[in-house]
């Protein structure tokens, strides 16, 4: 091949690569960004738990805010939450602002009272018979007289059955926190108690952050001095995680680069070779991005900040080639063939590894990591090429520099030299970390999903407490109904109700909630309709049933009309609820997943004390028999859920050591030359586990990650150093350059570490440690025998 | 009760009244130490409600039992069998073979009405005073508690609570309503022989 051959097919690498990076360009411009936390909610395997997932991500809850008022005196609360729940009544953003007031559920209540013969569940045609009716009659009467009956007498002549009421009470079973002057407060009365649910959906973070704006824009507003606003809830999760999420990914790209750049300008002393060290780390960002936005449609925060870790990795690639390359012996503009020649292999089945170790996080369920797993194979890939095909046709003899580089070698050539020495520590130090993690082998591993969160502990705990004073009860336990059809579900709904109906009965629950308070199943309604009689029979009835009784049957023309206009009003649908005062509950208590199928979700109210102890196993043989239903805790479900995926994550992770370990396997092709490659990365990530079990700190599926990342890497060095023994070799230079790589990742992932969102800082509180241990242990066990000279620099 | 015991009683009684100063009105405080003897106890009842509207006055009877702290109990009779127990915050009703059970302090107005009657049953004054304005008019052998809502939202539906009784005794509760109905419940002792009138 011809010196012109090479560098035209140089410059077609050079187009290509250009090229690549205008595609890449353009890809990203029209790429949208997310903060969506739920990006590292698993997704579910199975139909109650895709319920569960679907209502924490796009749900009711993802679109609710609980909000506290304490301070001050108990007035001055009660006045903070009317007034503000006055303000934020009138602001369109909020579908409902509820603060114990009745004045919410207005608009529910002229619904129901609209459709009260259609969701009756006393409606059937005995009660429509005289005997009936005089006993419906008498019992909406025994209310009048007392405090409860100032609801009931204004309704008296139109609903003299009381139908109105018993809806209400099925709905309001357990109700509520305490009300005082009209208001929610706590259990200890210290605090004032709101919940909002906006009108755009949980997704809608600029949405979601104008109504916490709203919310304390009108706290200050109408609060007395003394007075302090808490706010809790998914939205506000949500956003405070953007603004962390888009705040910390621009200080870590900017100092890391920042500190990147200090560090190749003081090992280069060469402005040129820190561009080119950049360039495929540049490449790698780009590359990355453009495929994630190609594969999932958008790019998560978290996979951008993430992106920075890739200055660290990808940087090393431009370092091995600018200082291999160097002109040693080599013709002038010859140092690029032996790099290729020479080092490219091990490099590229390091950037195999790497990939391989990756794969495992594509295939991981959560779509936040596959994003990450994209990221890096796609990034580490790009810069890799970069490194092999661009810098050649710049840089063709390498970085010309001296820098500190001549100093970096000799300390890597004395670590190279003095660590193998204490070999037998290092062992002895992987026997314990053995045993340590034997010993803990139980509480090695997270069990919680709220691990994955990036809510600080003190967030957490307000939040649980607004939920516990707000969503009173044990919300936490439900029965999820799910199939295909939404009328049998809706059948399998009102089975469901009936047998929890005896347990409420029974004293075992205090209530329960239910799609088909809103939405009975057609069958239902139908037959509802058809227990309403006609007019003149209805009228005969009530001249019989009202005999001698202190209500007139002649007040009561309203109430016969009514019934006549139920019986020929349409059936409520799932559409016709949509845009109703009640399909904010409707849609809290049925799902509908994108696969077309239907979830009910009905929660449960425990009885306090003895009876209610015993609740979930009444519930669970209740059920028997109704096969579309299922009862859970909503808590043990996510921890269930979390340790499917950890369990699936951990065997991922060994399939992507058990990939590096072939692919080195047959590179190697030697028994001896593989285990020696392998023993100091294993040793590396038993220490670094062993490490967090000893700071008793549980390992998650980002310290996994991280775990992978650092095989990705250490096995960088281990080829080297097996490369150089096997050369008869120790080129101060390529320890030069593993030393200069390792710096660069200990420090960048030392960085990460420190950031407050913990995606991140778990993964670089893993690398930081574990990279620096698998250069330490490769150097360690690297047989230092075969030395020979070291080439002049 | 044996003769002798029952002439102590008596002796005791108005050995109290001659002792109490002239001038020492009968207040409210008074009042609750009086009830706050008694620790238990089950009476008759029988309920009138006026109720605008209705051609004729609703009628009520049953039984009503009271054991301190915190246990009430209205079992009505006629002219259906209805029960409605409250035990500390837990509310349970039943009516035909319907049970519902509520938590008291989520319905705000029957918690009033329960403090009423468990704060006088049981002589807690602090109780009543956290929902009412009690003012108390007569004397130890012959009662008025009046009761007038702190709560705006509830003054709204209840003007006033009036409670007659003649020493540990409550006789009759009057609901006046802010709409202008009127519950009257007079109370009676289950039997003669077992409860005696005064003690």
């Amino acid at each position: 091949m011809t010196q012109a051959t090479l560098l035209h097919r140089g410059w077609i690498a050079v187009v290509l690569w250009l090229a690549a990076l205008a595609a890449g360009a353009l890809v990203i411009a029209r790429t949208p960004f997310s903060t969506d936390l739920s990006a590292f909610l698993p997704a579910a395997p199975d139909a109650r738990q895709r319920a569960l997932i679907e209502q924490l991500r796009s749900g009711v809850a993802a679109r609710t805010l609980l909000i506290g008022i304490r301070g001050g005196d108990a007035a001055q609360r009660a006045a903070a939450s009317r007034a503000l729940a006055e303000r934020l009544r009138a602001d369109p953003a909020f579908e409902q602002v509820l603060n114990g007031d009745f004045v919410a559920f207005a608009a529910v209540g002229r619904w129901v009272f609209e459709h009260r013969y259609l969701l009756s569940p006393a409606v059937d045609a005995r009660r429509f018979g005289a005997e009936g009716l005089r006993e419906a009659i008498d019992d909406t009467l025994s209310l009048l007289g007392t405090p409860a009956g100032a609801a009931v007498k204004p309704l008296l002549d139109r609903d003299p059955t009381g139908e109105a009421q018993r809806i209400a009470e099925g709905a309001a079973s357990g109700g509520g926190p305490r009300t005082h002057d009209g208001v929610w407060i706590s259990r200890d009365g210290q605090q004032a108690l709101l919940m909002t649910h906006s009108r755009a959906e949980g997704g809608d973070l600029d949405a979601q952050a104008r109504a916490l704006a709203a919310i304390r824009d009108g706290f200050a507003a109408v609060a007395a001095p003394g007075l302090e606003l808490q706010l809790s809830g998914a939205p506000k999760f949500a956003v405070d995680a953007r603004a962390q999420i888009q705040a910390e990914t621009r200080a870590l790209i900017i100092t890391g680069t920042v500190l990147m750049g200090g560090l190749l300008l003081l090992a280069f002393a060469s402005l040129k070779a820190l561009a080119a060290a950049m360039l495929p780390v540049a490449t790698g960002i780009v590359a990355g991005v453009a495929a994630v936005s190609l594969a999932f449609g958008n790019v998560h925060g978290a996979t951008l900040g993430f992106g920075t870790t890739l200055i660290g990795e990808a940087v090393d690639y431009a370092i091995y080639y600018l200082i291999q390359a160097r002109t040693a012996g080599d013709a002038p503009g010859q140092g690029w063939r032996r790099w290729v020649r020479d080092s490219w292999p091990t490099v590229r089945l390091g950037v195999l590894t790497s990939v391989c170790g990756f794969l495992a996080l594509v295939f991981s369920g959560f779509a936040g990591l596959a994003q990450l797993g994209v990221f890096s194979i796609a990034g580490l890939v790009a810069a890799a090429l970069t490194a092999r095909h661009v810098l050649p046709v710049w840089m063709p003899d390498g970085a010309s520099g001296i820098g500190a580089r001549r100093q970096l070698g000799r300390g890597a050539a004395a670590l190279v030299r003095t660590l193998p020495r204490a070999r037998h520590v290092f062992t002895a130090l992987g026997v314990a970390a053995l045993v340590l993690l034997f010993v803990r082998r139980d509480a090695l591993w997270q069990t919680e999903l709220s691990s994955l969160s990036p809510v600080s502990a003190q967030a957490l705990a307000l939040d649980a407490q607004l939920r516990d004073e707000l969503l009173a009860g044990d919300e936490r336990t439900m029965v999820a109904v799910s199939g295909n059809d939404l009328e049998a579900v809706l059948q399998a709904v009102e089975a469901v109700g009936a047998r929890l109906d005896a347990l409420v009965a029974g004293g075992r629950l205090l209530g329960y909630d239910a799609i088909t308070r809103w939405l009975p199943s057609q069958a239902t309604q139908q037959r509802r309709r058809a227990a309403l009689p006609d007019a003149a029979r209805l009228q005969a009835n009530l001249a019989e049933a009202t005999r001698d009784g202190p209500l007139a049957a002649r007040r009561l023309g309203p109430f016969v009309q009514d019934v006549q206009r139920a019986r020929e009003m349409p059936a409520i649908t799932r559409e016709s609820l949509a845009g109703t005062p009640v399909a904010t509950l409707a849609a809290a208590l049925l799902a509908h997943g994108s696969d077309g199928e239907f979830t009910a979700l009905l929660p449960v109210m425990r009885a306090p004390g003895r009876g209610g102890e015993a609740a979930p196993a009444a519930i669970g043989q209740a059920l028997h028999g109704i096969d579309a239903a299922q009862a859970f805790n909503v808590a043990d479900e996510l921890r269930r859920l979390y340790r499917h995926y950890i369990g699936e994550a951990q065997r991922q992770a060994l399939l992507g050591a058990a990939g590096v370990v072939l692919l080195m396997a047959l590179w190697l092709r030697s028994l001896p030359r593989l285990l020696a490659v392998c023993k100091p990365l294993a040793l590396a990530v038993l220490l670094t586990m062993a490490g967090f079990a000893a700071l008793d700190i549980p390992l998650g599926i980002l310290h996994l990650v991280g775990l992978l990342l650092v095989v990705a890497v250490g096995s960088n060095y281990s080829l080297f150093l097996d490369w150089l023994r096997h050369q008869h070799a120790s080129d101060d230079d390529t320890l030069a350059s593993l030393l200069l790589a390792n710096v660069t990742i200990v420090l960048s992932f030392g960085l990460i570490a420190a950031s407050a969102i913990p995606a991140l800082s778990a993964i670089g509180r893993v690398v930081a440690p574990g990279a620096l241990l698998a250069l330490l242990l490769s150097a360690a066990y690297a047989a230092p025998s075969a030395r020979s000279p070291a080439r002049a620099p | 009760m044996h003769a002798p015991e029952r002439r102590r009683a008596c002796l005791f009684a108005v050995a109290c009244t001659l002792c109490a100063p002239a001038w020492a009105a009968f207040g409210f405080d008074e009042l609750m130490a009086v009830l706050a003897q008694r620790k238990a106890g089950e009476v008759r009842f029988s309920e009138e409600r006026a109720v605008s509207g209705l051609d004729q006055p609703l009628r009520y009877s049953g039984t009503m039992s009271f054991s301190a702290p915190d246990r009430l109990e209205r079992q009505t009779l006629t002219p259906r069998r209805e029960s409605f127990v409250v035990d500390g915050n837990e509310v349970t009703l039943q009516r035909g073979d319907r049970v519902r059970r509520l938590a008291l302090d989520s319905l705000p107005e029957l918690a009033a009405m329960v403090a009423a009657l468990r704060g006088t049953l049981s002589g807690d004054g602090s109780v009543l005073r956290r929902y009412f304005n009690p003012t108390v008019s007569g004397a130890a052998a012959r009662w008025t508690l009046t009761l007038v809502p702190l709560d705006v939202r509830l003054l709204g539906v209840v003007r006033l609570l009036r409670i007659d009784g003649m020493h540990g005794d409550v006789r009759v509760v009057e609901l006046q309503l802010a709409d202008g109905d009127r519950t009257v419940t007079t109370i009676e002792p289950m039997t003669a022989a077992k409860a005696p009138a005064t003690s």
